[in-house]
């Protein structure tokens, strides 16, 4: 990982998004599929200059989400869904102005306040982010354990590569 | 979902198949017979096993970090519960100084966290006729503000001890890796400081809301120790009159496998039904409060006891205000402990530890072999010991509420779930809940 000067940063707090565009992996590594974001995340971090694109792994609940995303002008969100697509299939959504398909359960609407919930509360309260765009894969299993299923692995280096690009696209 | 209508005229079914604002996925199912409730369950898919199961072979320093996985809410319950146990194995108990103030003061995060996202978040709409915290927000932008507020002083302490918000990764069996110094926690005094402030709004608030005049009588059941407010030890008492160790636990408590539910169902044998959280934790130690929180409890209106469930939501903001205060308490008073853990030799035994997650008591028993190695693990969440005490909830809700409208005596049965808190996704992630008039 090339580490860049601390004194050339400005001053941020790692934790709350310090770059103006964040990728944001959203999961539950032991839950199979669940952990499909959190790993497209951590494959990204050391590729990207932390100065320019954040990578958050959130883990839990999702309302964390507008604290870390407190400071991003632009989020790259990537999570698994089930919406009876095929598994490995990557839905794209650019929730800057509506909302996720209520048929498109992110792992974490399964929780008390889940992904669609916490961009809905940011949107309400005034705290969400210029653009905010969904990458959700299809998601084949998502009970106790960790390890993600053949469809999922297969399309998650590209979907990577394609997140990357669009984490640039919008930072440049 | 619903499939209320179902059936002919005579019985009738209300079921929601999927359960909002828990902790998981929930299906309640409730069926009428006229106007006699014949059957109610809510379903419960998956227990702990996996983790159990993941337990055995590892090494006993490992247990926190990876119950602490079971779940995103509460990671810290699991952690400071299997530690618990762990040392009692080893002989080793931390239950006074500057390493048991920073256990309670990483808990207190977590309760603040946790109760501040049920509270403001998840309760709130439910008194303030919202279908959710997205529909409240519209409208009550500060309720929402302010539980982030809270929320992220919660998350604060929780960095600040615990070495990051979400699963704390400075836990260890002994103590902790790191204990932070001075200056790191005098710096969350003033975030907690208006923390406390808002929290002490927060019981003003919450007492002014409307609640449906309901009393249960479950025994209730939470750890017990002269001189604090129950969190991270103690006895596990009830207002029946059982008082005994943790270790007792399965000689006065006993899980069972129902047919509706993967998660066992826990009962105080020949006794049966119990309940745990705040409710129960208010009831058995108020006395034990600090004295602002005391003093907030008492202005609002709650007696030594409070038995209506919907009123936990004034109960939250009471244990919002003591989180608070005990947490300044101890940053106030912190002297850098001189090792951050005492050392903890494995030995081939049984340990058992019991703490107060902020939905109620969690309960872990570990046997070890000489080395350390984890040869059997058992973890009983608060939400399958709370399962039983809020389907009886849920029966006396309905028979109450038979003439509500079908919409509104559904809403009800989804509050008497809420009630409680249930963090569905440690007894299991992907729940399911069901009310049904046939």
């Amino acid at each position: 990982m090339a580490e860049a000067d601390p004194a050339s940063l400005p001053a941020r707090d790692a934790a709350n998004a310090p770059a103006r565009v964040a990728v944001i992996g959203v999961g539950n590594s032991l839950r199979h599929d669940d952990g499909a974001g959190l790993e497209l995340a951590g494959s990204l971090r050391g590729r990207v200059d932390p100065a320019e694109i954040a990578v958050i792994e959130q883990e839990g609940e999702a309302l964390g989400l507008l604290e870390r995303w407190r400071d991003a002008a632009a989020v790259v969100i990537v999570d698994a869904v089930r919406s009876g697509a095929p598994a490995g299939t990557v839905h794209r959504i650019d929730a800057t102005r509506q909302p996720l398909p209520a048929d498109l359960h992110s792992s974490t609407s399964t929780h008390a306040v889940g992904l669609r919930e916490a961009i809905e509360l940011a949107r309400a309260i005034g705290r969400l982010p210029a653009r905010v765009l969904v990458f959700g894969v299809e998601g084949e299993r998502f009970d106790a354990g960790s390890g993600l299923s053949d469809p999922v692995r297969a399309v998650l280096g590209a979907l990577a590569e394609e997140v990357l690009q669009t984490a640039r696209g919008l930072s440049a | 979902m619903s499939g209320a209508g179902e059936g002919g005229e005579r019985t009738r079914v209300i079921r929601t198949d999927y359960l909002a604002r828990v902790e998981g996925e929930g299906a309640m199912y409730v069926k009428l017979d006229g106007r006699e409730v014949t059957d109610v369950k809510l379903r419960i898919y998956e227990p702990p096993r996996f983790f159990e199961a993941l337990l055995r072979g590892r090494a006993f320093t490992e247990a926190p970090d990876i119950t602490a996985r079971i779940c995103g809410i509460c990671p810290v319950a699991y952690q400071m519960s299997s530690v618990r146990a762990m040392e009692d194995a080893c002989g080793v108990a931390i239950d006074s100084g500057p390493l048991r103030d920073l256990r309670r003061l990483l808990y207190c995060g977590e309760w603040i966290e946790s109760h501040s996202l049920h509270v403001y978040m998840l309760h709130a709409p439910d008194f303030l006729g919202y279908a959710g915290a997205v529909e409240m927000a519209r409208d009550h932008r500060e309720i929402v503000e302010q539980g982030l507020q809270m929320k992220k002083a919660g998350n604060a302490l929780m960095a600040a001890v615990g070495g990051r918000e979400v699963h704390p990764i400075n836990v260890r069996v002994g103590g902790f890796y790191r204990a932070p110094a001075p200056g790191e926690l005098r710096a969350l005094h003033d975030p907690l400081e208006r923390a406390l402030e808002t929290a002490l709004a927060t019981v003003r608030w919450t007492a002014t809301l409307p609640f449906p005049d309901v009393e249960r009588a479950p025994e209730l059941v939470a750890l017990s120790e002269p001189g604090a407010y129950p969190i991270d030890r103690g006895a596990i008492r009830s207002d029946g009159g059982l008082e005994i160790p943790p270790a007792a636990f399965d000689e006065h408590f006993v899980e069972e496998h129902v047919e509706h539910s993967n998660a066992l169902h826990a009962r105080l044998r020949e006794r049966g039904t119990y309940l745990t959280g705040p409710l129960a934790r208010y009831a058995l130690a108020s006395q034990e409060l600090r004295p602002l929180a005391a003093e907030a409890a008492l202005a609002a209106g709650l007696g030594a006891v409070c038995r209506n469930p919907f009123q936990s939501i004034v109960v939250r903001a009471v244990e919002l205000v003591q989180a608070c205060d005990e947490a300044l308490a101890i940053i106030d008073s912190y002297e850098q402990p001189e090792a951050p853990a005492v050392e903890v030799i494995p030995r081939r035994a049984v340990g058992h530890g019991a703490t107060e997650a902020p939905r109620g008591l969690l309960y872990h028993r570990y046997e070890i072999d000489e080395d350390g190695t984890i040869l059997d693990a058992r973890i009983v969440p608060p939400t399958s010991q709370n399962q039983l005490a809020i389907e009886q909830d849920l029966r006396t809700v309905v028979e109450g509420g038979l003439d509500l409208p079908e919409d509104q005596l559904k809403l009800r049965c989804e509050q008497a779930i809420r009630n409680h808190d249930p963090c569905i996704s440690c007894a299991t992630h992907f729940l399911t809940l069901t009310l049904d008039r046939g």
